[in-house]
């Protein structure tokens, strides 16, 4: 058994300091798409449609996804991050990391005349960064044991992104030409499925399931304590990822059955999926708050995107689409689904973080304001539907293969994401909240990228 | 207890209502926080509760206890127990808050 519980946890310093980076990648991601760099107009593996892939599942997810759990994996477990210095190393590792593995594409593209070991440099650091990042939350989980089932989704999802990375890593060595990497010629076909199911699937979406629990459950009130909650989900989760991950090595290794294994596991993620739908709805029918606020009702839509990605996928297979239509079933989980959730998610996070760093210190002494008095939900949920429509749109138009469509559609999610990131800024800096609660003596405006703890 | 401290421990809540839970926005007294409080001797025993353990905001609201029930005249030192036993249920919301939260029928 593990260490004793706590009462309270600190915030992180770094917490918002990932959170803007990976803003910034998300919007440099959108803007190439915009501008017709990579997929559709490109290859689906080609090195430019690489580059996108990467910042918007390393630079935007995974990096929001770790500043998020660092900070919420304490709360989850209610014990001490194991090691607060290793925060911001992981970050400068994973930044570092991301920019030489997108120069290592780059120079692959043909676009600039750079050496090929950026990759493997790269995709090292990455390995260093996110290993760091696994190391904290892991000795974080072990000092917790037994585990609360949404950590248990935690847990499987950091041992998903040491696989994805993994991959990753011999894939960059078989792109760079090394003598190592010229031992596993067939590795790019049939890896790249497994790097990307434990990536998209495993490392992003079964730890954003598992948060989400605890979230909707915060948010809603409504009753979470049933054990068996989460249950199902889990085992059939976690059995899916085994048979993809380890099945998917095993056909590797033999160059034979993949088709199989990820028949096998997809009907395993299907019931996984289900079980987390009805799950949801358990929660969303039992919650004792009737007026949701616009994090809650955003994150219920792009729930609405996991929904749909089974049906897509499952048409796409009985018309025997599904190879052409990979990129767009792959874009609604990144944008729709995962993306949804976390701009709807940080749309809570960060003015709550916001107001524990400057309302916190003087409460008791002073009237304060409450969180929502930080933000302003009208104008905000003009830019969301903007988002899903844009996503939405976007996905429709990779369907019916309409790149000018898609771009179009893609600048509108940009400006929605513009929009959206000024209220995060608004929030941060108090903008919104009315005088004279703003500023009680002893209060001080936050600084933008760092939190005070 | 005397009718002087009944008179301080009323003044004690009242004093606590400045402490709100900021994601429900109402004071931690009519959303039901508080469990108890008492004076003895002059030192306020407060024992009260939060909604989730390890969220940062519990000890905030323990150190914000301390210091508005401090701010009581009468008071000369303050003792707060933070326990998660009974475990906080929105059935201890004060009907007046209840309702305008927009909350469904508590069963």
């Amino acid at each position: 058994m593990g260490s004793k519980p706590v009462i309270g946890t600190n915030l992180c310093k770094w917490t918002v300091s990932y959170f803007a980076l990976a803003v910034v990648w998300l919007l440099l991601a959108e803007i190439l798409m915009a501008t017709g760099f990579g997929f559709p107009h490109d290859d689906i593996g080609g090195p430019d449609t690489l580059v996108i892939v990467h910042m918007v599942c390393v630079g935007w997810l995974s990096t929001v996804v770790c500043g998020a759990l660092i900070q919420f994996v304490p709360v989850l477990v209610a014990r001490p991050l194991y090691a607060e210095r290793w925060t911001l190393p992981a970050l400068a590792l994973l930044t570092l990391g991301l920019t030489a593995l997108l120069a290592g594409f780059l120079a692959l593209g043909g676009h600039f005349n750079g050496p090929l070991w950026l990759l493997p440099a790269g995709a090292g650091l990455l390995i260093a960064g996110f290993a760091l990042v696994v190391a904290n939350l892991g000795m974080t989980l072990w000092s917790a044991r037994p585990l609360p089932a949404p950590a248990r989704f935690v847990a499987v999802g950091l041992a998903c992104i040491c696989v994805t990375a993994a991959f990753g890593g011999m894939f960059a060595l078989v792109l760079s030409g090394t003598d190592l990497g010229a031992q596993w010629p067939d590795l790019l076909v049939s890896g790249v499925p497994i790097h990307a199911i434990a990536g998209l699937g495993g490392w992003l979406t079964f730890t954003a399931m598992g948060v989400s629990y605890r979230l909707l459950a915060m948010f809603m009130l409504a009753p979470d304590g049933d054990a068996k909650l989460g249950r199902l989900a889990w085992r059939a989760g976690a059995a899916a990822l085994a048979v993809g991950v380890v099945g998917g090595v095993l056909t590797l290794w033999r160059a034979t059955g993949l088709n199989l294994v990820l028949l096998v596991a997809g009907a395993a993620a299907l019931l996984s999926l289900v079980a987390y739908g009805r799950d949801v709805l358990g929660l969303y029918r039992t919650r004792k708050r009737r007026a949701l606020e616009l994090n809650t009702r955003m994150s219920l839509l792009s729930l609405g995107s996991l929904a749909a990605f089974p049906i897509l996928g499952a048409a796409s297979v009985a018309t025997g689409s599904l190879q052409s239509h990979a990129g767009a079933l792959a874009f609604l989980v990144a944008f729709g689904w995962l993306t949804g959730l976390v701009l709807a998610n940080l749309y809570k996070i960060v003015p709550f973080l916001t107001w524990l760093e400057t309302y916190g210190p003087v409460m008791g002494r002073a009237p304060t304001p409450r969180i929502q008095d930080l933000v302003a939900e009208r104008r905000a949920s003009k830019w969301f539907v903007l988002f899903f429509a844009g996503t939405w749109v976007a996905t429709l138009m990779l369907l019916l293969d309409a790149a000018l469509g898609f771009r179009i559609a893609i600048a509108v999610v940009t400006l929605a994401t513009l929009g959206l990131v000024e209220e995060l800024v608004r929030a941060r800096r108090l903008a919104d909240v009315a005088e004279p609660l703003r500023l009680p003596a002893g209060a001080a405006v936050p600084r933008l990228l760092v939190l005070r703890n | 207890m005397t009718a002087e401290d009944d008179d301080l421990v009323a003044r004690i809540k009242q004093a606590l209502k400045v402490v709100i839970d900021p994601e429900l926005g109402h004071n931690i007294v009519d959303l039901g926080f508080i469990y108890d409080v008492s004076v003895d001797d002059g030192v306020a025993h407060i024992t009260m509760t939060a909604t989730t353990r390890g969220c940062p905001a519990a000890s905030f609201l323990k150190e914000g206890v301390a210091s508005s029930a401090c701010l009581v005249p009468g008071v000369e030192a303050v003792d707060v127990t933070m326990t998660f036993e009974p475990p906080w249920h929105p059935s201890m919301i004060s009907p007046g808050v209840k309702a305008s939260l927009g909350f469904a029928e508590l069963n």
